[in-house]
């Protein structure tokens, strides 16, 4: 954290900072709805300054990736993917519902959904739903993520692409809706900013499978802004696979709130990228409810992935489990910044937070930084912080079985990914998620 | 001769542990080295595994007339050597039955055999869990994770059987067993006695001698064997203590 990168990054500040408010106000004035979350937004862009290693969330971060240049806005692209490609990535079966965003635009030709207002419920596209006045949508969207930094701020305040997913009542989906995100572009520099809106009634139960592909191997700016509400007794699992392309930066603003005896479990795996950093906000809004995160990384050669989380116990009886791990090799970095906060109300609150790291070099680096921050009194809590190299007797054990140092290397670190991985709960995901750990590990293993 | 060690001395952590160890062992024999704590056992069965934090300072281990301290773990595996741990490593996330088909197809293409497919592999292993009283259960979990003592210790036997090896050491593979437990992993050891097939079985109590009968016995004191015979002598040893035949050695 060099005095002189942070100097450097606030000194180019004036120039990108007015490139994005520029971009803003074109957005602003080519858009035909608004809400008050978005105007509110656009004033927060006045005010608000670039990310800076001074800044306790963006002390580890490296910053030159997202900030070294200013990225131009996307354009839709309507004839650069076939139905072809996308059966050569979907993770679930052809003929099942799902959404297939590229470069953040929702391709309706793409997709797969069924007639609308079947069961009641709903997965359009943002700007359809936000421009014919969809009450849900103007009432949510913006309601949870807020100007917490230049890029939230952007998103919001320039909102339109994206999914909207509503489900009713007591509508229990019985299959995922798979989400294809693909970037794919033959120019460089340029910024997605998708948003996903998930409103749940009470009851309601999903699966939201979502991957990030990148196609092309141009350096862009993946800004993701989600957004989910669980109504009372509401249930969803999102497992998350980011496999973009190695000059990607991936950012994924990621809010939950839910309300009481809800239950929320998501699995983060990222892969991909030059430089992605996923945020987890998550908040109770009722008792009872269990929120269950998990992530995985696999950070090396010039590669960074950060873990951040604020998960905030604002009123009692919930639960919530938060189990990161991460392989980091070659000159690979991780960053792990996990905060649950349980409020003086939040009685008999149970929070388990762990991240454990294996470093398989020695010029990889992780910082990891658990925190908790307890008002109440009758509350189980713990963290636990780990950070190795593989262990000795470990590779020995394979090794005396016959196992070659290389395929036993390989073997002990899919095992420690294995665990985290295995939450996903959908094979094909799991699947191609351990192709791909495999096919770099390998080629680490050799070297080791 | 299976094995032959000459005059071995060894270290850990710049201390000798083993100071001029002798042991012959021919095929299809069974072995049993008894000694105190620290006297060097572990050291010993470490040693001809291959676990590398141990440094072997002078002396020989012939192996099937090859030199066994040349090769890596993972060749003398291949070569036919297997170890039993004391203390099995818990490997989670690792599934118990992708860990065994992967350590004996690497074994059998060192040999020069066919890899075996998931489905031979299956049915190989069902007739060993057959053979050696075990439950299936242990192939769904991750290797030894959670597992108690006795099933660690099964799980190892498994693993050997499975593997065929030409020399078994078992490291103290009695240790933190009750009766039961140890009878299960006793008749699994015998099911697997052969004449093609010689076992260095290593111990701090009698005990186990009354289920694995050896043919030869040594003590093992200071980091030498300073006694040798038939199982006899695991008996008198019962009865007298170590202390005894430190005694008779310094008389």
């Amino acid at each position: 954290m060099s005095q002189g990168q942070s100097l450097s990054h606030d000194a180019a500040s004036p120039d990108v900072l007015q490139h994005y408010h520029q971009l803003a106000a074109h957005a602003a004035a080519t858009q035909t709805w608004v809400n008050p979350q978005r105007r509110q937004a656009l004033q927060a862009l006045e005010t608000i300054h670039l990310p800076r290693h001074r800044d306790e969330a963006w002390r580890y971060t490296p910053l030159e990736p997202v900030l070294g240049q200013p990225f131009q806005a996307a354009q839709r692209e309507d004839d650069l993917l076939t139905a072809d490609d996308i059966e050569q990535l979907r993770l679930t079966p052809s003929e099942n519902w799902r959404v297939v965003l590229l470069n953040g635009f929702f391709m309706a030709e793409l997709s797969n959904l069924p007639e609308k207002d079947r069961d009641g419920w709903e997965v359009l596209d943002l700007r359809m739903a936000l421009e014919q006045g969809h009450p849900q949508a103007l009432e949510h969207l913006g309601r949870l993520s807020h100007a917490s930094d230049l890029f939230s701020a952007l998103s919001t305040a320039m909102a339109s692409e994206g999914v909207f997913v509503h489900l009713p009542a007591a509508c229990k989906l019985e299959q995922p809706i798979e989400i294809v995100h693909v970037n794919l572009s033959f120019e460089s520099d340029f910024i997605t900013q998708p948003r996903l809106l998930c409103v749940m009634d009470a009851d309601a139960e999903a699966v939201l499978l979502e991957q990030y592909v990148g196609l092309s191997d141009t350096v862009c700016l993946n800004n993701q802004v989600q957004e989910v509400f669980l109504g009372q007794g509401a249930r969803l699992r999102q497992p998350r696979l980011q496999n973009e392309s190695r000059l990607a930066r991936h950012l994924t603003h990621l809010y939950i709130e839910q309300q009481a005896d809800s239950y929320y479990q998501s699995t983060t795996l990222a892969l991909g990228g030059h430089w992605s950093r996923t945020e987890f906000h998550a908040n109770f809004a009722g008792s009872g409810a269990h929120c269950d995160l998990n992530g995985f990384y696999l950070s090396g050669e010039q590669q960074s992935h950060d873990m951040h989380l604020d998960v905030i116990h604002a009123v009692p009886n919930c639960s919530s489990t938060e189990q990161f791990k991460g392989i980091v090799y070659a000159d690979g970095r991780a960053v792990f910044d996990g905060n649950i906060v349980v409020a003086q109300d939040a009685q008999k609150t149970n929070a388990q937070l762990s991240n454990d790291n294996l470093l398989l070099s020695r010029d990889a680096e992780v910082d990891t930084k658990p925190r908790l921050e307890i008002y109440a009194d009758d509350v189980q809590c713990s963290h636990g912080t780990t950070v190795g190299q593989i262990d000795a007797e470990t590779l020995f054990y394979l090794r005396s079985r016959g196992i070659p140092r290389q395929q036993a290397v390989a073997m002990i670190c899919q095992g420690f990914a294995g665990e985290i991985v295995e939450t996903c709960a959908w094979e094909p995901l799991q699947q191609r998620a351990m192709q791909n750990l495999q096919k770099q590990l390998d080629k680490v293993a050799a070297g080791l | 001769m299976l094995l032959s060690v000459k005059d071995l001395h060894a270290n850990i952590n710049g201390e000798e542990i083993l100071k001029g160890l002798n042991l012959d062992m021919g095929k299809g024999e069974v072995h049993a080295i008894m000694g105190p704590n620290g006297s060097g056992k572990s050291t010993l069965s470490k040693v001809l595994a291959g676990r590398e934090d141990y440094e072997v300072m002078s002396g020989s281990v012939t192996y099937k007339d090859e030199d066994l301290l040349e090769m890596s773990p993972e060749e003398r595996a291949q070569q036919g050597v297997f170890m039993a741990f004391q203390y099995p490593v818990e490997l989670p996330g690792v599934n118990n039955t992708y860990f065994m088909q992967t350590a004996l197809n690497s074994v059998r293409k060192a040999r020069g055999e066919e890899e075996l497919n998931s489905l031979e592999f299956m049915k190989l292993i069902r007739g060993k869990l057959k053979e050696l009283n075990m439950d299936e259960s242990l192939l769904k979990r991750s290797v030894n994770t959670g597992f108690s003592g006795g099933e660690m210790k099964r799980n190892e036997i498994l693993q050997m059987s499975l593997l065929e090896p030409s020399l078994a050491i078992l490291d103290e593979t009695d240790s933190g067993l009750d009766i039961d437990a140890l009878r299960i992993v006793a008749d699994g050891v015998n099911n697997l006695r052969s004449p093609e097939r010689s076992m260095l079985v290593i111990t701090h109590y009698q005990r186990l001698l009354d289920y694995i009968q050896p043919d030869y016995v040594h003590v093992l004191s200071g980091g030498k064997i300073i006694r040798s015979g038939d199982k006899s002598l695991a008996l008198e040893l019962e009865e007298h203590g170590y202390g005894w035949i430190k005694e008779q050695e310094a008389a």
